[in-house]
């Protein structure tokens, strides 16, 4: 039985790819309508929301004082981490965090930590005693597909709303985060055959390995991974990397006007 | 309770901190059906707590020896998210949790028709987004709009209101502040067309007579809860009709 419903969906999307057509009427590298909202939970000190098709995902930033390591004295620390709680999906179970759950949290990390959008000296508030520890937790409350773009863009949406919250830890004034670039991330699954953009749950069932990619302001590389089993050609991934080039300017002019408003 | 006795929570003019009368809710709004993954869902926004909660099932009932032969399960996870507080909370399950969770699916169980679904499971996931004081019962009127709309059979919902004492004084639905320096905490779960109580936790010092009005006002709250919860489900049925 568990394997029944996705064998019919292999086939399916299958013969759909065919005439280079997609189960829920998309182009091949079409985007679905995504929402985003930052500020949305008070306890966060940033946070976002987005809703990518039927994907829906949280991300709240919180901060900590810490002592740094005895070897990098007056740097601060990131730290991302996603939850596939039991609220996502029916098929995620409770229990420790699973190796998807740890998988999808490590690539959006590298993402933002590569992309050096934060720079960690500035987390200093005395050197050798005391910096900021940032922790950007991303909360996934419903899986409808492509839950990796959704993490990322929540990710670093919260995190350039985040204010430190210095006056709460007796330590100065408030101030904002300063975050220099957008990192964002563009994710392709191979379904049919041929790889296709924002897969939706479906596809994902249906489909096989996916490729992230995540692509800095400048449109340099920040983090690539591949997940699930499958292989691809350098054409391949030369054609997926130009589409990811546009959708990833494309996101962080939203963003960006997200912020202006 | 906290109990440190110098913080002034009521004002000169007999108002609360944040402006409200004694007998006075802070607002509530409801949404139903705002999870697509779900079978049925609702978030729940009371004052400043938001809780979400999600919908699955029935479904069968494994690993099978939490199966029941005559009626179905029902399996409550509550589960505040790291950002929800002022101070980070680890991920996971702990003590406080896993009591809400448990007395949660059993106030439940009361009012889902379980027999219908013998050896079923019915999950219901409580995710707490921003917490406030009075998120257990966020929580419950979510869970409970929730069934509704994922078409579970029940005989009602339930309600999740709260009283409580500050500085002697009996007050509706405890903010923060006076959860934290307050003398009394009453939540319940409240059936509102039968006037039955599903739920009930209670912690500090309450007189007979001083429980008897947290009653009273947690009654009150609840048919202003129940109003909002209906027409949450409501708008819910005329999007899904268009």
């Amino acid at each position: 039985m568990a394997q029944l419903v996705p064998n019919l969906l292999r086939q399916e999307v299958a013969r759909l790819a065919e005439q280079d057509a997609r189960i829920d009427g998309r182009e091949r590298f079409e985007g679905r309508d995504f929402t985003l909202e930052t500020d949305c939970l008070y306890n966060a000190e940033g946070s976002a929301k987005v809703t990518m098709g039927k994907t829906v995902v949280y991300a709240g930033v919180k901060f900590e004082i810490r002592t740094p390591w005895p070897d990098r004295p007056a740097e601060g620390s990131l730290m991302c981490g996603a939850e596939l709680r039991p609220v996502a999906h029916r098929k995620y179970e409770p229990g420790p965090p699973s190796p998807e759950s740890i998988e999808l949290g490590r690539v959006v990390d590298r993402g933002i930590r590569e992309s050096g959008c934060i720079d960690m000296n500035s987390l200093c508030i005395i050197p050798g005693e005391k910096v900021w520890g940032v922790m950007i937790d991303i909360h996934v409350l419903s899986d409808g597909g492509n839950i990796f773009d959704a993490c990322g863009l929540a990710a670093i949406a919260a995190l350039r709303t985040a204010v430190v919250p210095a006056e709460r830890f007796d330590v100065g004034e408030d101030y904002t985060l300063p975050v220099k670039g957008t990192p964002i991330m563009a994710s392709f699954t191979r379904v049919g055959g041929r790889y296709i953009y924002d897969p939706c749950e479906e596809e994902e069932l249906g489909g096989d390995e996916r490729i992230h990619i995540t692509i800095g302001d400048e449109g340099h590389l920040h983090s690539l991974q591949k997940g699930l089993r499958g292989v691809f050609t350098p054409a391949e991934f030369a054609e997926i990397f130009k589409v990811a080039q546009n959708k990833c300017a494309e996101l962080r002019k939203v963003v960006a006007e997200k912020e202006a408003n | 309770m906290g109990g440190y006795g110098d913080v002034q929570l009521l004002r000169e003019d007999g108002l609360r901190l944040d402006g409200r009368k004694v007998d006075e809710m802070r607002p509530v709004s409801i949404q139903a059906g705002i999870l697509p993954a779900a079978d049925g869902s609702a978030m729940v926004t009371h004052g400043l707590n938001v809780a979400v909660a999600a919908v699955y099932g029935p479904m069968e009932a494994h690993p099978r020896k939490i199966q029941r032969q005559d009626r179905a399960v029902i399996d409550v996870r509550y589960n505040m998210a790291p950002f929800s507080t002022s101070d980070r909370i680890r991920p996971g399950f702990n003590r406080r949790s896993r009591e809400i969770s448990k007395v949660t699916a059993e106030s439940l169980e009361s009012v889902v028709l379980v027999e219908r679904y013998p050896r079923a499971k019915i999950r219901v996931e409580i995710e707490i987004l921003a917490a406030e004081a009075g998120t257990r019962c966020a929580g419950i009127t979510a869970a409970s709009v929730a069934l509704a709309d994922a078409g579970i059979p029940m005989r009602d919902m339930i309600v999740g209101v709260a009283s409580g004492k500050i500085e002697g004084t009996v007050v509706l639905d405890l903010d923060k502040a006076e959860d934290n320096y307050g003398q009394a905490d009453l939540p319940v779960g409240i059936l509102p067309n039968t006037g039955e109580i599903a739920f009930l936790q209670m912690d500090g010092d309450l007189s007979p007579e001083e429980y008897d009005l947290a009653m009273e006002y947690n009654f009150k709250a609840a048919g202003e809860i129940h109003e909002i919860m209906v027409e949450a489900l409501r708008a819910r049925y005329e999007e899904s009709e268009n």
